[in-house]
């Protein structure tokens, strides 16, 4: 692999209940070199504690910044179409499950590679844009099904891996590179390093290509607060050095909303050079079918779509609610499909989905 | 603008990954003009008065200048029709128990609640303000002004008794001042138990809006009225019979004359004045949410002024390249707009901020603009300004929307001087992560309100107002209640306006003294001198002017004091004021106490004194101990000063802190020569002022006979006490700069030049308009008012967290 990782147990800035390193390899990998990973300490000026040590964060301050971001920045029609659609790019899709197999696997390889349907996509104009997830993300041993999966679709989406004794990272030095290395071999082109917290919990702080939130298994996960300050350690750590670590919120980002904020704090906190999967992944494993549920509720898309999709969180019709402002006429099945719900109220909005193709 | 550009597909979105628009529709509040004909006139007991023959104005969309509604403007017999209805009303309306009040504000608050939407899209697409701002920031706001009110009208009779509502309040806003702002006012002024007439500028619908909610609750239609027309009607508005009270929310210029115009007329004026804030960054902040702090309060819509940001040398460039990196990603735009930070605050607003830049940038400034925001007037983009020459015009004046002046310090004291050295007081904040240091500049601060570490929270629970030239007025908490309360049994306020009272001459010259007549019986005892930094003096004018006695006998000579000896008093008061308002409160009622013990010791003289000048034997004793008494109560309150707030929403406390206003002034009065002296002095000094005083003009030997005993127990400068033409060294007060704050006992033209004078540096001033007052009595003399009165209030907010 060409494991760019620099140091195993990396950079942990700011926050205080996330841990977790994503180390991207090549970002755009162009075959599976394995070479030397290991413990590379970064260059002595890159990293200076110093700066750490003078960071000042002010947590009431940080907490209104995150209140005031969500409520500031929307965008609706067109742009939340797109921006959506951009989100997926970003998404390390993930299973991260004890009862994972391959079967799963394959289909979490498939939804990768097409993660919105293709008549979405047609009305649009994006069908022609190869739209994949940033990666797919699972446990080393089902690196092997994940690396196959992909090569069978036929496409050169990276497979990440969580390694190091993930999600606590309490093993031994030794096994945990062992991990990486055994995950590397199976095709693994990305790995996602739990550091070691008792070392950060001591001050001895390491440096890293990429930062993340937490593993997505601690109780509190992905939050905005926390956010902004790695967010605004990264922009510091550029200012200074140059270089660009990435960042990945992971962990309780289920609905599209949750993601359009996340795009918007990045863009805020660090610009739009940072909206790229190179240097922003998100980490989630059911957000990409809120996103396409949402993609298709999106006005553009509803006088082309001739299905009926359901906005699950409410378990109510998108168009009840709309139809209070909008006229009937906008809504070519709303009739028609109100009786078929009224008909069928047992049914989860999949099932309706379902049932209504068959019919 | 956005809309008039081809809109981009969602395939180049995808590539740019910009922002959209995101409109707000103003369907309902084009509805609710078209409910008027669109055509607005005023809103006055409870219906809408549209009288025939008024000029009107045109209201505008200030972006697209679309006409959206003709305002009629108010002329003098609308305002006369106005302050009737509210003076009806308010026979009804005092009345009533406290908790029917909390039940009518609380009704209000419920229809606010139910046109919430209307409201904020009115406001938004009248004022251009960014409809985030006043959707999630004011309408709330609003309605927790009412409830919080409704809460204090609760338990009025309680909490509030012996104070009594002033009657009609007079309520002037300018442009620049939202709807937020009136609801800051009205609210204490209803809960009390005032009726209340709103003079708005024309064109301003909101106002109206709610004065129409207001009165479609039925009940008490005339307790809120609303009329719009020009400033000049201000005067017109504060100068009715019946009007108690003015507010005016201005700029300081306009304050400033009105406080002229008003001179006189009875009325009570508040003023609240400008709209500039301050920054302090220090090198122990969070810089990127100091950072924000900037944004918040110049240029998110919340203020309606600029900012002066202070940064520390050390943190400088780190702080000029993050605020520049913000302002570039600030999005300004069309108010109506749900996700611009700016919105647009019309022509006016524009071009002020233009003259200030292109003066700022002509005397030497860097300016520095940023930000995606329509290039076209009215908009104006996020401006910082940096490097501006010390002594430069722009760096005294008042910083406009959406300006921010930058200007570097060194240490915290010296950035507490120059906080401290702008004329302007109302609200500051300081950004340090050090807790010694933030609370040393926030308690430091002469401004009204301190944040640490915010800018600009609100909460109806605390305390809003100022000093220096923003003005002395309050609005929220107990301070907001006291604005529109006078102590049971005053006599309304009525005009004492002297037409024949020339400004120029007032109290200019001083009658020469002349030998008065032959000197019988003993000779008497050499002149007593002037008290200035603590020793007595002689006076500049080397003249010393006679004294007689209840039968016209010469009782003795006192110093002929002048403005020389004026400005050595002022200037000694100002030396001590650091090392009294230093000491504790327990410190300064032992001095007090002290003071007390020697004035008793005194008894027979002063008894004897007061005699000869026709006191009764019994009345003198009586005075004397009661001037003990009142050194001994105030020493004792001294101990009981502020307190804490438990603020909804936030985490920590707010202190509502009671300051010095600094170097107080006080005028005796001619009655209780020596009760009246003891007790102003005893409350500013036990609120730890530095005083000035002038001693009763007929009998003064008493006060100057206890000033032995001030010179010996108090720190010099203290207590400066002088003597002279009243006239005269009243004149030399009220036009002081550095007299921060003055008191007047005496004759009506007095009050009425005093009031005039305190326009210059808009020191607070609280005059007797020629009415003796009884000091003998528990209200007067030792009485709320007077401990209101002789502190400010500070809220300091203190967000916490880790």
């Amino acid at each position: 692999m060409s494991a760019r990782n620099r140091g195993t147990e990396l950079d942990q800035v700011g926050g205080a209940t996330e841990e977790g390193v994503d180390l991207p390899s090549s970002l755009h990998p162009t075959g599976m070199h394995t070479s030397g990973f290991g413990c590379f300490p970064m260059e002595p000026e890159a990293l200076n504690l110093s700066w750490i040590s003078k960071m000042q964060v002010n947590q009431p301050a940080v907490l209104r910044r995150a209140q005031q971001i969500q409520a500031r920045r929307t965008v609706k029609k067109e742009w939340q179409a797109a921006w959506l659609l951009k989100a997926v790019t970003f998404i390390d899709l993930t299973t991260l499950s004890g009862d994972d197999t391959s079967s799963n696997i394959q289909r979490l390889c498939y939804k990768a590679k097409y993660p919105i349907r293709e008549d979405l996509l047609k009305t649009l104009n994006m069908h022609d844009k190869g739209l994949t997830t940033a990666a797919v993300c699972v446990y080393p041993a089902r690196v092997c099904d994940a690396v196959r999966a992909l090569k069978a679709a036929g496409c050169t989406i990276p497979v990440a891996s969580v390694a190091t004794g993930f999600p606590a990272g309490q093993t031994h030095l030794k096994t945990r590179l062992e991990e990486i290395r055994l995950a590397v071999e199976d095709g693994a082109t990305e790995i996602d390093v739990v550091i070691n917290r008792t070392l950060v919990l001591t001050g001895q702080w390491e440096g890293s290509d990429f930062i993340k939130t937490s593993t997505g298994k601690e109780t509190v996960n992905a939050t905005f607060p926390v956010a902004i300050v790695m967010l605004r350690a990264i922009r510091d750590f550029f200012w200074k050095t140059g270089n660009k670590v990435g960042f990945k919120p992971a962990g309780g980002i289920r609905s599209a909303k949750d993601s359009l904020a996340w795009l918007s704090l990045v863009k805020e906190e660090l610009g739009d050079e940072w909206l790229t999967p190179d240097l922003f992944r998100i980490g989630a494993s059911t957000l990409l079918s809120d996103i396409e549920r949402q993609v298709c509720n999106n006005p553009l898309s509803w006088d082309k779509l001739t299905s009926v999709f359901l906005r699950k969180k409410r378990k109510i019709p998108y168009w009840a609610m709309r139809t209070r402002e909008k006229t009937s006429s906008d809504l070519p099945h709303c009739t028609q499909t109100s009786a078929f719900i009224q008909a069928n109220p047992h049914l989860k909005w999949a099932d309706w989905t379902r049932e209504r193709e068959c019919a | 603008m956005a809309a008039t550009r081809t809109k981009p597909s969602a395939r180049e979105i995808f590539t740019t990954l910009e922002y959209g628009p995101v409109p707000e529709s103003h369907a309902c509040a084009l509805a609710w003009l078209d409910t008027q004909d669109r055509h607005l006139g005023h809103y006055v007991n409870g219906k809408w008065l549209k009288p025939e023959h008024r000029n009107s104005v045109p209201c505008q969309d200030p972006i697209t200048g679309e006409r959206l509604a003709i305002c009629l403007q108010a002329q003098a017999e609308d305002v006369v029709a106005a302050v009737e209805a509210a003076g009806t009303a308010f026979e009804n309306w005092s009345g009533l128990p406290g908790a029917s009040r909390a039940q009518h504000l609380l009704r209000l608050a419920k229809m606010i609640q139910k046109h919430q939407r209307l409201l904020w899209t009115l406001e938004s697409l009248v004022t251009g303000r960014a409809v985030r701002e006043v959707r999630d920031g004011d309408v709330p706001l609003a309605q927790q002004l009412l409830q919080y009110h409704a809460v204090q009208a609760y338990t009025q009779e309680e909490v509030l008794a012996g104070w009594e509502p002033m009657g009609v309040i007079g309520l002037i806003l300018s442009p620049t001042f939202s709807f937020l702002e009136m609801m800051w006012r009205i609210c204490p002024a209803l809960a009390v138990g005032c009726t209340v007439v709103v003079l708005v500028p024309p064109a301003s619908p909101t106002p109206l809006l709610l004065a129409q909610l207001a009165g479609e609750l039925g009940s008490f239609p005339g307790i809120l009225n609303v009329i719009s027309g020009p400033a000049s009607l201000g005067p017109v508005l504060a100068s009715q019979p019946g009007v108690q009270k003015v507010t005016f929310c201005g700029a300081i210029e306009e304050g400033r004359a009105l406080r002229r115009t008003l001179a006189g007329k009875g009325a009570e004026l508040g003023l609240a004045l400008g709209a500039e804030s301050l920054l302090m960054l220090t090198e122990a902040a969070d810089v990127d949410s100091a950072v924000e702090g900037v944004v918040d309060a110049a240029w998110s819509d919340r203020s309606a002024g600029g900012l002066r940001l202070l940064i520390q040398e050390s943190v400088w460039d780190e702080t000029m390249r993050r605020l520049q990196e913000r302002m570039a990603r600030l999005r300004g735009g069309r108010g109506l707009d749900g996700a611009v930070d700016m919105g647009a605050r019309g022509a006016a607003a524009h071009d002020l901020a233009q003259r200030y830049v292109r003066e700022a940038r002509s005397q030497g400034a860097q300016v520095f603009q940023a930000g995606a925001v329509p290039s076209d007037s009215p908009f104006f983009p996020p401006t910082l300004v940096s490097d501006l020459p010390p002594a430069s015009p722009c760096t005294q004046a008042e910083v406009p929307w959406p300006v921010v002046v930058a200007s570097p310090f060194r240490t915290a004291k010296e950035a507490l001087a120059v906080a401290n050295g702008t004329p302007r007081g109302a609200s500051a904040s300081v950004w340090s992560e050090r807790l010694g240091q933030a609370l040393e500049l926030g308690y430091g601060l002469r401004v009204g309100t301190v944040w640490i570490n915010a800018h600009g929270l609100r909460n109806a629970e605390v305390p809003t107002g100022g000093c220096k030239e923003s003005g002395s007025s309050w609005s929220g908490g107990p301070d907001g209640l006291y604005e529109y309360l006078r102590p049971s049994g005053t006599p309304a306020r009525l005009s004492y306006f002297s037409e024949n009272l020339n400004y120029g001459t007032f109290g200019l010259a001083v009658p020469s003294t002349l030998p008065a007549g032959p000197e019988i019986g003993p000779s008497p005892a050499t002149p007593y001198g002037l008290l200035i930094g603590g020793h007595f003096q002689a006076p500049g004018a080397r003249s010393s002017r006679p004294i007689q006695d209840a039968q016209g006998n010469l009782h003795g000579y006192v110093a002929e004091g002048g403005a020389k000896d004026i400005r050595g008093a002022v200037e000694a008061a100002h030396q001590a004021a650091p090392g009294w308002v230093g000491q504790s409160p327990g410190a300064r009622a032992t001095l007090l106490w002290a003071l007390a013990t020697a004035l008793e010791r005194r008894e027979a003289a002063l008894t004897s004194r007061l005699e000869r000048h026709g006191t009764e034997l019994k009345d003198a004793k009586v005075e004397v101990e009661l001037s003990a008494r009142q050194l001994r109560a105030w020493g004792a309150r001294a101990q009981a000063q502020g307190h804490v707030l438990q603020v909804a929403g936030l985490k920590g406390p707010v202190l509502r802190l009671r300051e010095p206003l600094g170097v107080l002034a006080i005028v005796c009065p001619d009655e209780w020569p020596l009760l009246a002296f003891v007790s102003l002095l005893a409350a500013a000094l036990a609120h730890g002022n530095t005083v000035v005083l002038v001693p009763s003009g007929a009998c003064p030997i008493p006060a100057l006979e206890l000033c032995q005993d001030m010179a010996a127990l108090l720190p010099a400068g203290l207590v400066n006490v002088v003597t002279g033409d009243r006239d005269h060294l009243t004149r030399c007060l009220a036009l002081h700069q550095d007299v921060q704050a003055l008191w007047y006992f005496g004759s009506a033209q007095g009050s009425q030049f005093v009031e005039w004078a305190s326009a210059g540096n808009l020191k607070p001033v609280w005059v007797n308009r020629g009415c003796p007052w009884a000091w003998d009595q528990e209200a007067k003399g030792a009485g709320r008012e007077l401990g209101l009165r002789a502190a400010r209030t500070k809220a300091l907010w203190l967000p916490m967290g880790d």
